[in-house]
């Protein structure tokens, strides 16, 4: 009964994860997290970075949150459950393209949603850095890869593989 | 919109490249998109491409998953778009399955913890650069700046759920943005 409504959770989460799947982790942290207490904000951060360290979008990191607290079943169920939102509704608009892409409700709702996205990711942002920068060098290792991304186009990957190395040398 | 023959299977099996290849961010991805099928395979035009990308973005799940879907669809009906996503998402889905077996098997070896206090902070300054690139091309003038600082101060002081946030700034932009394209 559990796993039927943490699928159903990871449906709704989807169905709202406008414009990139970084949109999705903060709704995800508030339902996973908060919420159901699925998964710790340490936990949270892990998965994160299982999505990071696969190929393809971000919203994969579900199939790790499935797998780790129901098994198998868990992670076959959230896979089937974050892309079945977007099979049903990109399959409908694609049906009717023209009338949804120039439509002004789905325009100007789209102006007031992005600046929103990024209100609700700095949220997260500080309750994640809150839990993982606990000292000088996690905190070295943030700033290093916020920089070493946002102005160097890195991929992520490695810097996320580096920064484990760095990890396991330090501690 | 196609002139040559495309079959589900086809279909499938460049998504299945894709989905393998596809590391880097959106952008990234796109390209190899636009590579393999307007390019090389010529399945698409370019202009149908940037409308996917559109599409991609304006529907709810990751852009790259929906662009794919639409142009399977437009390629070969629901099956077609069907057959994007599991080309996109099998390599990505074994992958992290074994991942999350080692991970459960090995979790508790001091060696992966340490690893991990140097990820969950490297997962931080990744969010931070994804803002910071998110600021800079949606926070343009002052609307959608106080937008922004309005939906944190919920989000972040006043608890509110993000999925309320997301349809009140929706109405929002419907109310301040109508018309011009600010």
């Amino acid at each position: 009964m559990e796993m039927m409504r943490f699928f159903w959770t990871l449906f709704y989460v989807n169905l709202f994860t406008i414009g990139g799947g970084y949109v999705m982790l903060p709704i995800l942290h508030t339902e996973i997290v908060e919420n159901y207490h699925w998964l710790t904000n340490q936990e949270f951060v892990q998965s994160i970075a299982m999505g990071q360290l696969t190929p393809g979008p971000l919203t994969i990191m579900n199939v790790f949150i499935g797998y780790k607290v129901f098994g198998f079943l868990g992670a076959v169920g959230a896979l089937i459950s974050s892309y079945l939102p977007s099979m049903i509704v990109a399959t409908i608009v694609s049906r009717y393209y023209l009338q949804f892409k120039n439509s002004w409700i789905v325009n100007s709702s789209f102006k007031g949603i992005r600046p929103a996205v990024i209100g609700l990711l700095g949220a997260v942002a500080i309750t994640l850095a809150g839990e993982s920068i606990i000292d000088l060098s996690t905190a070295a290792i943030a700033v290093g890869t916020f920089l070493i991304i946002a102005f160097t186009k890195s991929d992520p990957t490695f810097v996320i593989l580096g920064a484990g190395a760095l990890g396991a040398l330090l501690y | 919109m196609p002139d040559i023959k495309v079959t589900t299977r086809s279909i499938f099996l460049v998504f299945l490249k894709i989905g393998t290849f596809a590391f880097g961010g959106l952008y990234s991805v796109l390209a190899f998109i636009e590579k393999e099928l307007v390019h090389k395979k010529k399945w698409i035009k370019d202009e149908d491409f940037a409308e996917s990308v559109v599409i991609g973005q304006l529907t709810p799940g990751p852009p790259i998953v929906n662009t794919g879907i639409f142009i399977g669809y437009s390629l070969k009906g629901i099956r077609g778009g069907f057959a994007t996503v599991a080309g996109q998402v099998l390599p990505s889905f074994l992958m992290i399955l074994i991942f999350s077996y080692l991970f459960m098997k090995y979790r508790d070896i001091p060696l992966l913890q340490s690893m991990l206090k140097g990820v969950g902070a490297a997962v931080v300054g990744l969010i931070a650069s994804t803002i910071y690139s998110m600021c800079k091309s949606s926070l343009r003038e002052y609307k959608s700046i106080s937008l922004a600082i309005v939906i944190f101060i919920c989000m972040a002081l006043f608890k509110f759920n993000p999925i309320s946030l997301i349809i009140a700034s929706g109405i929002a932009g419907c109310l301040f943005f109508r018309g011009g394209d600010s």
